[in-house]
């Protein structure tokens, strides 16, 4: 087992340097003077000067590379241009991430709340009314943007049945943690269907795959009642391919919040990095886009080391004969 | 707990007499007649393409065009109302009172046209890539095109395509001699998004047709390497690339919307699914239902339709799933 | 006989194979039984209204190529037969009882622990997140009352039993740690661990090489002696039968053609069909200039018959009557029964 995970840790190395080398080339993809852009209104010979001098955007292009990326390591990510002028973008960015993780815990787990119980069920009673019925359900989960499912919550909920609490915004933990939750309901809801249908889809067709091995068959053969072979075959073995799906979560999940929040009006990461594009704060953006590519080679390694831990094969290797 | 009907399958046991022959092509259709689900998703884009290409044709109103409200009520008019002009707003008006029906047609197209751009552009770089890297496995080719390709499927797609519109910066550039218009670089931008996925399908089929016999064979009767790549290879690719494409395409047109509807995709008055939902946000509270629900099942209706498209493709083309989720 | 070291195990165990040896020593008795497949391109006919019988202390083997309705059989038995199939009559009779009258939970209780059976391709067949020891002892848990300590105790002997080396070390293995014989020897000991009467084989070493299978079936020999069970032996290895059988039954499309004492089947064949099979094998002494005799033809879908006989279409013998009536099982001699028109001219 170290063996593999050593081996993956190695590829994702490289994988977060090239992912660097993107995000630090974004400011010169950019058309126009990025300078120019930057300082706005202000542009005088003097503040430009600063600017770039302050930015290193006078060096060779290989060396404000490693210039960035070097402090990038140390945890500087720049100083905000635009949004905040002056302040870090590690202690903009420190703040905001606490609500879009809270954002993505609460809806991974309004996500498995639906899908567990509803793939289990639906792969036992396959092909009849209730297994259909959750399958196009599932379909249409799948399918619907979480903008516009967003937008109908409010509309039901909010203006419908007037909740006030529906339209969101923040309310720190530390005021009120049902204030907090509560708005956050929604926002977990509209985030978390789309995922939610998505690995009960994974799972169906998982347990579906599960229950027509060998195993199975001969635990029917020994006598073995249907409760236990669902639990210790058929669940058990499902739920291993569904782990690998579960950790690229978060790439969904981190993507989906960006538009989550700005329907709810959450001040998280997600609404940064519009707020940067519009504001062309590339420190702000550069930053935002390294941290959720890091999170997510993160939370992929460490899904790698549950599975190794989950299945047997892996964490024992073949030893045969 | 009522037993699950799943113990041993007929299949198991009394293989291969039972199934009828036939021929490859005929099984596919065959299959995926059956499922009624991918059926339905066929006629969903079916439908939608008609409005695509025929929205000028369709649509009752220009869909830019601004109708006045009658006297004492203001736009967004809802369903069934008339304008002062005596236009009926079948769906409703928007905020400037252009019919959103019109709108909503227009906006399928505009949607339709970035989100197949991007597929075509995204299949074609994927193919290349994923065709070279699988021809030359092994090779330093292969592990800097996978590894490219793993960099860019650590980016989230929404992420990445936002970055780059970010970069890019929104409405028409220029780079040197070439004027590029605002949906051309979305669809680009998206493209690149997209384009890895296909390389990896690409790949791994390539991979799987190279272990074949006839590829030998067609090595020993003298042609050279680019032929038979193009020629004996891709026609056995076709079908998990299809399957690919018509699922990807659900996602392209996700993210398609979602950029307009951060305001980072196609521009106003452009009509834009998209952008309609953002609009919509602000007359909520007014009532406005019809604003946010008609731009949005467009949109679901659309993503959902080429979800059971390939769905049913998948299906149709590996029998065994078939025989799992066939309705 | 002697029930074994482990007669204390289930507690009618001694009482009840006692009585098995003194009285009716008839395991199963099977009478006309028809099983079907109802699917969406037609009725499939696998088993097409067979009887046969196990003693105990015999070993039947059931012989067919793959289609041929061996595994269905099996399968009736052991009721694990369901959704689109369906055992439309018959009789399976164990020990006196009608299994078919019994519920799904009664079924489940007479399966593995008095009828076993242990499938085909050991490698999938052991769930890859459990240990050995752990699958052994779910098995004992739903049969037995025994108590943790015992049933440790009782899974090392079993795993002894079917010859794993260092038994007490490979409880704690998981399957893939083990070769497809180790596995095929798990299989053996969860089948063997409630003592069953009935022991069912279907195609046991087909998965597994030659100098392995010798191996399992001396093992296999020695539990039955050992055990006084009966065994049922499905296979398409006719070499296999040879060695292990001693009452043959050979299956075709569904029905039974042929049932004889094995060195009967091999010195004299009847039916047409097991005529070309054992024909068909190799021998060492032939010529080497003559073509393997083959039978000519392919075996028929089982959901569309032909008409009459269903070999007929094949049949070197087969005259008008053969493809219009078909022929029953009847007995041409103690123990010999055979399902042909023309086994009268046949027997020379």
């Amino acid at each position: 087992m170290g063996v593999y995970l050593f081996k993956r840790l190695m590829l994702a190395v490289p994988t977060l340097l090239g992912a660097s080398v993107i995000i630090f080339l974004l400011i010169h993809i950019a058309p126009g003077d990025p300078v120019r852009v930057m300082l706005g209104p202000m542009d005088d010979p003097a503040l430009r000067a600063k600017l770039v001098r302050q930015l290193g955007l006078d060096l060779p292009l290989h060396e404000q590379y490693l210039r960035w990326l070097g402090k990038a390591l140390q945890g500087d990510l720049g100083i905000s241009v635009t949004i905040q002028r002056g302040s870090p973008v590690l202690e903009l960015l420190t703040q905001r991430y606490a609500i879009t993780l809270e954002l993505a815990f609460l809806s991974i787990i309004v996500a498995l709340l639906i899908a567990v119980p509803a793939g289990i069920t639906s792969a036992l009673r396959q092909n009849r009314l209730s297994d259909h019925v959750s399958r196009i359900v599932a379909m249409v989960g799948v399918s619907v943007p979480n903008f516009f499912l967003g937008i109908m919550l409010i509309l039901i909920i909010g203006v419908f049945l007037h909740q006030a609490w529906a339209t969101g915004g923040f309310v720190p933990l530390k005021t009120s943690v049902r204030e907090n939750l509560i708005r956050m309901l929604l926002p977990a809801v509209a985030l978390g269907t789309a995922y939610s249908a998505l690995l009960m889809r994974m799972l169906r067709s998982s347990m579906l795959d599960v229950m027509s091995q060998d195993y199975v068959r001969t635990a029917r053969a020994m006598g073995i009642g249907w409760p236990s072979i669902i639990r210790q075959d058929v669940v058990k073995n499902a739920l291993i391919p569904v782990t690998t799906v579960f950790g690229n979560s978060i790439g969904y999940l981190l993507g989906g919040s960006i538009v989550t929040e700005t329907i709810f009006r959450l001040p998280g990461v997600g609404r940064l990095i519009i707020i940067g594009v519009d504001r062309r704060d590339y420190p702000v953006i550069q930053g935002i886009v390294l941290t959720i590519v890091l999170i997510r080679i993160v939370v992929n390694l460490s899904v790698d080391i549950l599975y190794s831990v989950i299945d047997p094969r892996i964490r024992y290797g073949a030893e045969g004969e | 707990m009522s037993t699950p009907d799943v113990a041993v399958h007929p299949s198991d046991v009394i293989t291969p007499t039972v199934k009828k022959h036939r021929g490859l092509l005929e099984e596919v259709w065959h299959n995926f007649r059956k499922n009624r689900l991918s059926l339905t998703g066929g006629v969903i884009v079916v439908m939608a393409i008609i409005i695509a290409v025929f929205a000028p044709l369709l649509a009752p109103y220009n869909p830019v065009e601004q109708f006045s409200a009658p006297l004492g009520q203001h736009h967004p008019l809802p369903p069934l109302s008339r304008s002062e002009e005596g236009t009926l707003f079948l769906l409703g008006s928007d905020k400037f009172g252009r019919d959103i029906l019109s709108r909503a047609f227009y906006g399928c197209r505009t949607l339709l046209q970035l989100a197949t751009g991007s597929i075509t552009i995204a299949f074609a770089l994927g193919v290349l890539m994923g065709g070279v890297a699988g021809y030359r496995k092994g090779s330093w080719v292969d592990e800097l095109i996978m590894r490219i390709v793993d960099i860019m499927l650590s980016f989230p797609s929404l992420v990445l395509a936002i970055a780059l519109v970010g970069a890019f910066g929104i409405g028409r550039t220029q780079i040197g001699p070439f004027s590029l218009s605002n949906m051309f670089k979305i669809a680009i931008v998206i493209a690149i998004t997209y384009s890895p996925a296909f390389a990896r399908v690409m790949r791994g089929v390539v991979l799987q047709e190279t272990a074949e016999d006839y590829v030998d064979a067609a090595k020993m009767s003298g042609g050279s390497g680019w032929q038979i790549l193009a020629g004996e290879i891709f026609v056995n690719t076709i079908p998990p690339l299809i399957v690919q494409a018509s699922l990807n395409m659900a996602t392209t047109v996700l993210t398609s919307a979602s950029l307009s509807f951060l305001g980072l995709g196609l521009q106003p008055p452009r009509p834009s699914l998209g952008i309609m939902l953002n609009e919509a946000r602000d007359y909520l509270f007014g009532g406005a239902w019809w604003y946010a629900l008609v731009p949005g099942t467009f949109i679901l209706l659309i993503i959902l339709g080429f979800n059971l498209l390939g769905d049913g493709l998948r299906d149709s083309l590996d029998p065994r799933q078939a025989r799992r989720t066939r309705l | 006989m002697s029930p074994g070291s482990s007669a204390t195990l289930t507690k009618d165990a001694a009482a009840f194979r006692w009585e098995d040896m003194v009285g009716n020593s008839r395991l199963l008795d099977i009478r006309d039984l028809v099983t079907r497949f109802y699917t969406e391109d037609g009725v499939v006919r696998a088993v097409d209204g067979n009887s046969l019988h196990l003693d105990a202390g015999e070993t039947l083997g059931i012989v067919g190529e793959s289609g041929s309705g061996k595994t269905v059989t099996a399968l009736s038995i052991m009721g694990l037969i369901e959704n689109p199939g369906r055992i439309d009559s018959g009789s399976i009779l164990f020990r006196g009882e009608e299994l078919l009258d019994k519920t799904p939970q009664e079924m489940q209780e007479v399966r593995g622990r008095d009828i076993a059976m242990v499938f085909q391709d050991p490698m999938n067949s052991l769930n890859p997140t459990l240990t050995v020891g752990e699958q052994v002892d779910r098995v004992l848990r739903f049969h037995t009352s025994l108590a943790r300590e015992k049933r440790k105790r009782r899974i090392v002997e079993l795993l002894q039993q079917v010859e794993i080396p260092e038994p007490a070390k490979r409880v704690g293995n998981y399957p893939h740690q083990l070769s497809g014989g180790m596995r095929q020897r798990v299989l053996i000991a969860m089948a063997m661990s409630c003592n069953p009467t009935v022991l069912i084989l279907d195609e046991p070493t087909t998965a597994l090489d030659v100098t392995i299978e010798a191996q399992i079936f001396e093992l296999v020999d020695k539990l039955k002696t050992h055990f006084g069970m009966g065994i049922i032996l499905i296979t398409h290895d006719l070499a296999v039968v040879a060695n292990s059988a001693d009452r043959v039954v050979v299956m075709y499309a569904g029905r039974i053609v042929e049932e004889a004492p094995v060195i009967d089947l091999y010195e004299d064949p009847l039916h047409p069909y097991t005529r070309g099979l054992l024909n068909s094998i190799p021998q060492l002494d032939q010529e080497r200039q003559e073509r393997l005799p083959s039978i000519p033809g392919e075996v028929p879908e089982l959901i569309t018959l032909p008409e009459g006989c269903n070999f007929s279409p094949r049949c070197k013998y087969a005259v008008e009557k053969c493809m219009h009536d078909d022929p029953p099982l009847v007995s041409v001699a103690p123990g010999r029964k055979v399902a042909c028109w023309k086994v009268g001219e046949l027997i020379e």
